[in-house]
């Protein structure tokens, strides 16, 4: 057997063989890693009588700690009306979303009062976007301490707070910088590290490679899913990007408003990336071995001692 | 985050600061203007040696009044209980010319043996005798007239050979003759009584006791007699004055609403993306209220240090206007802009309490 294989194969969207929620990644059998965010039923309905249009229609979803879940799909498909509703952005017609926080305590975000919204947004969520959506007006520094401030972080702890980040997506160097004096690589580290300046144990990513060359799309993919495996968080990510099918643990496909497909993926030995099962690849041993680029390739094969295998995620 | 966000757009916040600032520099040189020359029109009372001055009955000013009294007033006003002196003085309005033009003018008539009742200083010559007088200096200089010169008073030559100071305005200057000659330019009268009081006496008792026994005069302290004299400045130009200073503060209104409006639109994806971080309304509210405050302190410094040089420069080339600003103008002009700045606030605060926190996302979809 292929020690890296993925237990679901292929890149194009295929149906999930076993009968169960699109979203439940949960493998056939038990899972490992504890819940951190249950969907049930989740429906979004715009519109009255005779024109109502359902975004979202009763997705159901479970989303592990530190798993890396993206979801793809056509523009219309309702993506980023369920990132809404996750994010406690947009209030559910229907359903639940059942949160665990960093305190263990479940919190269902659909019927939280209006006025919970923005205390539960700021502690528990961090948000990337598109076009990063830094406050042009501050420094970097101050673009990651204002959430930490809105997560009740204040003064020189949030500031110190935000130097680590910078320091963490390796940018300790521009702390001064504002977003109009960095490269759009640069915006959305910053945009990163700003995600995680409330220490959320999920963090919701809109595209966020849509603005990013092929170099530092792959350099932001592989930042989020080191967020992932080293810090155990959740991330949810909306994208038309192929890439970062690599480094996804689950790939959701959504067409009307609904999952429609699941596919898993391998992990690349070296870098530790998911990886679809169908580009660079090798046989080792007798196994068959699927790697993110040449580069990762050639490692291995010139070094096959120092990589231990690794299996799927699924 | 107020601060940053209001200067993240330099020329904008300049724009607004300076068009602030010129609206309050507006208010503040006006209001300065007024009381210059309220401080110019009181100025004779504020520095005169008397502690109680009387008039006519009902006359309770210099200033658009004919007061007369009879002559054996000053003598009668002496014999009261703590008066220590009283000194008559002869008053009326008319005008005075020189080589170089003419100006209305008030013209007092004073006993010059005591000099109670003359000008408050001289800044040259010496007191008038018979056939001469005392101008102001301002007043000298914008008609021509030098110490040892002739000019006219009310058609009454005279030889100037003394410069007061601190007596012209606006609309008018002070000459000061010796009593007698006041009656050769115009009539022998008593118009006001300056009286001193004894050391210790109570000037209320003491006027009081003067309206009681003399009956037919109206006694006023020197405060109450400088506050009427102000008053009657005040009262006639008072709806002009606030005219002007309305205008002002709605100019200010106007710059503070399209800076602040301008600013909040170019900004409401920053709103949005903080309120999706979790902001609160008041919080970003704070941010706001942080811009006005700090765009019309700004602004308030900077018509200030303007209206202060304005207050400097304007005296030398027109020595007749004096502007006083003052520290308790500023705060009531700052306050004031203050108020007008957060009403201006209003239309901004309920955009960003009505954004929906989910645009953070749709910005660029």
């Amino acid at each position: 057997m292929n020690t890296n294989a993925p237990t679901t194969a292929g890149t194009a969207p295929v149906p999930d063989p076993v009968p169960r929620s699109p979203g439940d990644n949960t493998p056939h059998g038990e899972s490992t890693r504890p819940g951190v965010l249950t969907v049930r039923g989740l429906t979004k309905t715009y519109g009255a009588g005779d024109t109502t249009v359902d975004a979202v229609r009763a997705v159901d979803l479970d989303l592990a700690a530190g798993e890396l879940l993206l979801v793809m799909g056509p523009s219309g498909s309702g993506k980023t009306t369920l990132l809404l509703m996750l994010g406690a952005l947009l209030r559910p017609s229907a359903g639940s979303i059942t949160i665990t926080g960093r305190d263990g305590v479940d919190v269902d975000i659909a019927a939280a009062r209006e006025k919970e919204l923005p205390v539960l947004r700021s502690r528990t969520f961090g948000f990337i976007f598109q076009d990063y959506a830094l406050l042009d007006a501050l420094t970097a520094t101050e673009n990651i301490a204002v959430a930490a401030n809105l997560a009740g972080t204040t003064g020189p702890a949030a500031h110190e707070r935000a130097r680590e980040l910078l320091e963490r997506v390796g940018l300790a160097h521009r702390a001064a910088a504002r977003p109009s004096q960095m490269s759009g690589g640069e915006q959305q580290r910053v945009a990163v590290a700003r995600a995680l300046a409330n220490d959320p144990p999920v963090l919701l990513a809109d595209e966020p490679t849509a603005n990013l060359d092929a170099s530092r799309g792959r350099d932001l993919a592989r930042l989020l899913r080191q967020l992932a495996d080293e810090d155990g968080r959740s991330i949810v990510i909306v994208s038309h990007d192929d890439r970062l099918r690599e480094i996804a643990d689950r790939v959701l496909w959504m067409e009307d408003g609904q999952f429609r497909h699941v596919a898993a993926l391998a992990v690349d030995p070296v870098c530790r990336m998911q990886v679809e099962p169908n580009g660079p690849h090798a046989s080792w041993r007798g196994e068959q071995w699927w790697f993110c680029s040449d580069a990762c390739r050639r490692e291995v094969l010139t070094q096959p001692e120092r990589f231990t295998p690794r299996p799927a995620s699924n | 985050m107020g601060r940053r966000f209001l200067f993240a757009d330099r020329r904008r916040a300049t724009l607004t600061v300076l068009g602030v600032a010129a609206s309050l520099l507006l208010v503040l040189v006006l209001g300065g203007i007024f009381a210059g020359a309220v401080d110019r029109v009181t100025y004779y009372i504020r520095t005169s040696p008397a502690d109680v001055f009387v008039s006519q009955d009902g006359v309770r000013t210099m200033h658009m009044s004919a007061s007369s009294l009879p002559g054996d007033t000053p003598e009668r006003i002496a014999d009261i209980p703590g008066v220590a002196w009283a000194s008559p003085i002869a008053f009326a309005s008319g005008s005075v010319a020189g080589p170089q033009g003419r100006q209305l003018s008030y013209l007092i008539g004073y006993d010059t043996r005591t000099g109670r009742g003359g000008p408050t200083r001289l800044v040259a010559g010496r007191t008038p005798a018979a056939g001469e007088a005392v101008l102001d200096e301002q007043a000298a200089k914008q008609l021509g007239v030098q110490v040892g010169d002739q000019f006219t008073v009310m058609g009454t030559s005279l030889r100037a050979v003394g410069f007061s100071t601190g007596g012209s305005s606006i609309t008018n200057t002070t000459v000061f003759v010796e009593l007698s000659e006041f009656g050769r330019i115009h009539d022998d009268r008593v118009s006001y009584v300056l009286t001193g009081l004894d050391p210790g006496a109570d000037p209320e008792a003491v006027t009081d006791r003067i309206e009681a026994e003399i009956g037919g005069v109206t006694a006023q302290t020197r405060e109450q007699f400088a506050d009427s004299e102000a008053r009657i400045v005040t009262d006639m130009s008072a709806d002009l004055l606030r005219l002007m200073s309305s205008i002002g503060l709605v100019i200010a209104l106007a710059v503070i609403a399209l800076g602040l409006m301008t600013a909040t639109l170019n900004r409401l994806r920053d709103f949005a993306v903080l309120k999706a971080l979790g902001a609160r309304t008041p919080r970003l509210a704070a941010a706001v209220a942080m811009q006005v405050l700090l765009s019309v302190v700004l602004a308030s410094t900077v018509a200030t240090t303007a209206a202060l040089t304005v207050a400097w420069l304007l005296p030398l080339a027109a020595p007749a206007v004096q502007i006083s600003i003052t520290t308790a103008a500023v705060a009531q002009t700052t306050t004031t802009a203050l108020l007008v700045g957060l009403i201006a606030a209003l239309w901004p605060l309920r955009r960003i309490a009505a954004l929906d926190a989910a645009t953070a996302f749709r910005e660029t979809r």
